[in-house]
């Protein structure tokens, strides 16, 4: 498993853990839950990965074109997510309807969440069809 | 091919080769695979690093498009 794996891994299992907490909390606290999103933070830690290895290559051509195009998957998904919430935001609240705030700021957590949890699955299966490991 | 070149280059490890052109070692079992077309200056790298033209160790395939149109030459 090279860094990227490694880096992809880690902010999935960032990203899941920060939805369940969210969920978890959610009937607890209510909207106070969107503290569970305060996980994401642990993002924040992923370039650890990528530390220089002593004559060891960390990332290479290979890993940079899987790296854009993860990214190019998941701002994909976002903006279609996000067009379609746009767009579904009248049915919901009305054409003279507010957007609540709270949902305004769930939007910028959820968004990151759609970005990186999809960029890291894109990453892995492209990672998963590049063949095994031989000798 | 490129497993070929290895071992006739004093069975050189896919580590070492992965060091010697500056890529990680998946990468090197990626083309060694056929499931990665590498970019023109690791191509050239490669073909440095075990002595022959890059055509040595690629073939371009007419009418081909992705990895499919590079082929090594053993037919991989």
């Amino acid at each position: 498993m090279n860094a990227s794996q490694k880096e992809a891994w880690f902010n999935l299992v960032v990203v899941l853990a920060a939805l369940l907490m969210v969920a978890a909390l959610v009937p607890f606290l209510g909207k106070g839950a969107m503290g569970g999103f305060g996980l994401l933070g642990f993002l924040g830690l992923s370039p650890v990965f990528f530390r220089k290895q002593q004559g060891a290559v960390v990332l290479d051509e290979r890993d940079t074109q899987i790296r854009l195009r993860s990214q190019f998957c998941a701002h994909l998904v976002f903006w279609l997510l996000f067009v379609l919430a746009a767009m579904s935001a009248p049915a919901i609240y009305g054409w003279e309807g507010s957007v609540p705030v709270v949902l305004v700021m769930q939007s910028v957590f959820c968004g990151l969440t759609v970005i990186q949890g999809v960029s890291s699955l894109a990453t892995l299966i492209q990672y998963g069809r590049g063949g095994h490991d031989a000798a | 091919m490129i497993r070929r070149l290895r071992f006739d280059h004093g069975e050189m490890t896919q580590q070492e080769l992965a060091v010697r052109v500056g890529v990680t070692r998946q990468t090197i079992i990626a083309l060694e695979a056929g499931k990665y077309v590498p970019s023109l200056l690791l191509a050239f790298r490669l073909a440095r690093v075990f002595g022959v033209s890059v055509e040595g160790v690629f073939q371009y395939q007419d009418g081909e498009t992705g990895p499919s149109a590079v082929k090594l030459p053993d037919g991989k």
